[in-house]
């Protein structure tokens, strides 16, 4: 909701007039401008005696605008992209990534169903293990109902490494692999909002190696049932939410979430 | 005086003229299955309804591959358009290797039967066949990349992004119109409903003053749908949406109609008298009544065998304007086909 007043500083033409004639005409703010008939407003400005002035002002909004949408792509821009950035994770078991076509894929979002007791936690704790080891990346687990279990971790890293049998360097290798999962426990979802927020604004910020690759949410259920029900309507809205937050971080930080 | 009231009363083309005119720059087209059984001319809406697993948006992808071909391309005919597509992806589950899968299969098809067309006219010995065939690959990836140039990509996480990138829209395919010298004319727009749920909860912002509109549900479909009126006055495009529907949705609107009776705006309840209401329609009047047609597809229960493998079948319904049958379609790596 970006009021019209802090663009001034770095567009000259959003001046004090330009404001003044905005806010006859009600708009205060970006959001007021995108709802506004570009034609009528070209109109009206050119009623106005300094109607060259106003209408520079309205072409650099029409710029600001332009930055807030992501970029257009073609095809195959979007085909380099997908090449070159979105690998894929293998889960370390392979059933699974038969069916899944060679394992989960960066920039997607897997979802893991099925009554309680089969084995979706397992599945959640050998997919970090394998990614923290083979593919030396982070893995940010984030954990709702109290199963993370960092023995059963371990084991999974001893079963598949295939290194000979000198204690110390197997026990460097477990430390690594464990200090690549970070695991966070949420227990509702304005808190799994607060950790998907901060997680996006550390990857924006910095960019070096270490990157996460892999987001496991264990299990998003037990956060949207208890806000959904009835006539729902921030239920609904929350849940859509929390899922387009996890679809932007998938997409644009090319990490894949389970 | 008299020279002027002639000239007004001639008029200034005839009907004839206006009608060769119009079907020349704004002629019909025929999409590909199931869309295939109304003709449609750009300024159509086309609303694709159905529930969330049901090929809506392998449909728009099988039709911006139509656009994007080009109709003759080295002798082999695609029968093609070749016309650039817009995909404004709310939804954010585009997948491009599928789109890529796809345009590969149409143009090996068609290729390889042209092939072979030729080598039973005209009965090539084996060396010409050879580098022939590699020739032909070669083609492929040129025009695989033109076509895909062809396709343009925007993804919108929110409602604030869809409006920003409907207003700028203009400039940006004034551009590609001069860059490329091929206009627009298919604008795909996947699941118009996406935010539908955010927007509605956060509509209770007190409004202050009457001269400003609040972000709310209703004037965001307002403000959409005047933009996408104004650019489709100024590049001659057709529109595709798609909408989910929700299973909760159904229930809902049987209990409803059983408590009330049903208003004039029904006119599914009139075609569909023995079936159930396929779905309650939940968008905004505005862009209801912006809608020219509409078509439901969903999964039905049955699975069919074709070369010798299952495949689920859908079904496709017109329901504006209200056509009386079902068409039965499959998904296979090719795309979408009509089944009997």
């Amino acid at each position: 909701m970006a009021p019209l007043k802090s663009l001034e500083p770095e567009f000259s033409a959003i001046d004090s007039h330009f404001q003044m004639f905005c806010v006859s005409l009600g708009i205060f703010t970006v959001e007021d401008f995108l709802l506004y008939d570009l034609h009528k407003l070209t109109g009206f400005a050119e009623q106005k005696p300094n109607s060259e002035r106003l209408k520079q002002g309205i072409t650099q909004l029409l710029s600001v605008v332009d930055g807030l949408h992501k970029p257009w792509m073609n095809g195959m821009d979007l085909l380099e992209d997908a090449k070159q950035n979105k690998h894929i994770l293998s889960t370390g078991c392979e059933g699974i990534d038969m069916l899944l076509g060679g394992g989960l894929r960066e920039g997607q979002l897997t979802e893991i169903v099925g009554p309680s007791s089969s084995g979706k936690t397992q599945v959640c704790l050998q997919a970090a293990s394998s990614v923290a080891k083979k593919h030396m990346g982070s893995v940010v687990y984030i954990d709702t109902c109290n199963s993370f279990s960092p023995q059963r971790v371990a084991s999974f890293v001893g079963l598949v490494s295939n290194l000979p049998f000198d204690q110390g360097a197997k026990h460097k290798i477990l430390q690594n692999v464990m200090s690549n999962i970070l695991c966070h426990s949420v227990f509702d979802i304005f808190a799994m909002f607060g950790v998907l927020h901060q997680l996006e604004f550390k990857l924006r910020s910095q960019k070096g190696d270490n990157q996460v690759q892999l987001l496991i949410v264990d299990s998003i259920s037990s956060l949207i049932t208890p806000i959904l029900g009835g006539s729902g309507l921030h239920g609904h809205a929350l849940m859509l939410s929390v899922g387009y937050l996890l679809k932007k971080l998938a997409h644009e930080h090319n990490i894949a979430i389970l | 005086m008299p020279t002027s009231a002639k000239w007004w009363i001639d008029g200034d083309e005839s009907a004839a003229e206006m009608l060769a005119r119009v079907s020349a720059e704004r002629s019909v087209s025929l999409l590909p299955p199931p869309l295939h059984r109304l003709p449609l001319r750009v300024g159509n809406v086309v609303e694709l309804v159905g529930p969330s697993p049901s090929a809506k948006t392998l449909i728009l992808i099988q039709a911006a591959i139509n656009t994007i071909l080009p109709s003759e391309w080295n002798g082999v005919h695609y029968g093609g358009l070749e016309r650039s597509v817009m995909f404004i992806d709310l939804d954010c589950r585009f997948d491009i290797l599928c789109l890529s899968e796809m345009l590969k299969h149409r143009i090996m098809n068609l290729n390889g039967s042209m092939n072979k067309m030729n080598q039973d006219q005209e009965d090539i010995g084996m060396q010409n066949f050879d580098t022939r065939r590699k020739s032909n690959i070669a083609y492929d990836e040129e025009l695989y990349t033109l076509c895909m140039r062809r396709f343009l990509y925007v993804r919108c996480y929110d409602s604030f992004e869809f409006l920003s990138t409907l207003k700028t829209m203009h400039c940006h395919l004034q551009k590609e119109k001069e860059v490329k010298h091929s206009s627009i004319h298919l604008l795909m727009i996947d699941s118009i409903g996406a935010f539908y749920w955010v927007d509605r909860a956060t509509s209770f912002l007190p409004s202050g003053s009457t001269n400003r509109k609040s972000l709310s549900l209703q004037s965001v479909f307002e403000t959409v749908v005047q933009e996408i009126r104004k650019l489709v006055q100024v590049h001659p495009m057709l529109v595709i949406a798609t909408k989910t529907t929700t299973f909760g949705d159904r229930n809902f609107a049987n209990e409803a109609h059983r408590k009330y009776l049903p208003d004039t705006l029904d006119f599914r309840n009139a075609a569909t008298n023995t079936r159930q209401l396929p779905y309650q329609e939940n968008m905004p009047s505005v862009w209801q009544s912006f809608v020219t047609h509409r078509v439901h597809v969903r999964p039905s229960d049955h699975v069919t065998i074709v070369d010798r493998q299952n495949h689920s079948l859908y079904l496709s319904e017109w329901l504006l304007p209200s056509l009386s049958y079902l068409d039965k379609f499959i998904v296979q790596d090719g795309g979408v086909f009509l089944h009997n």
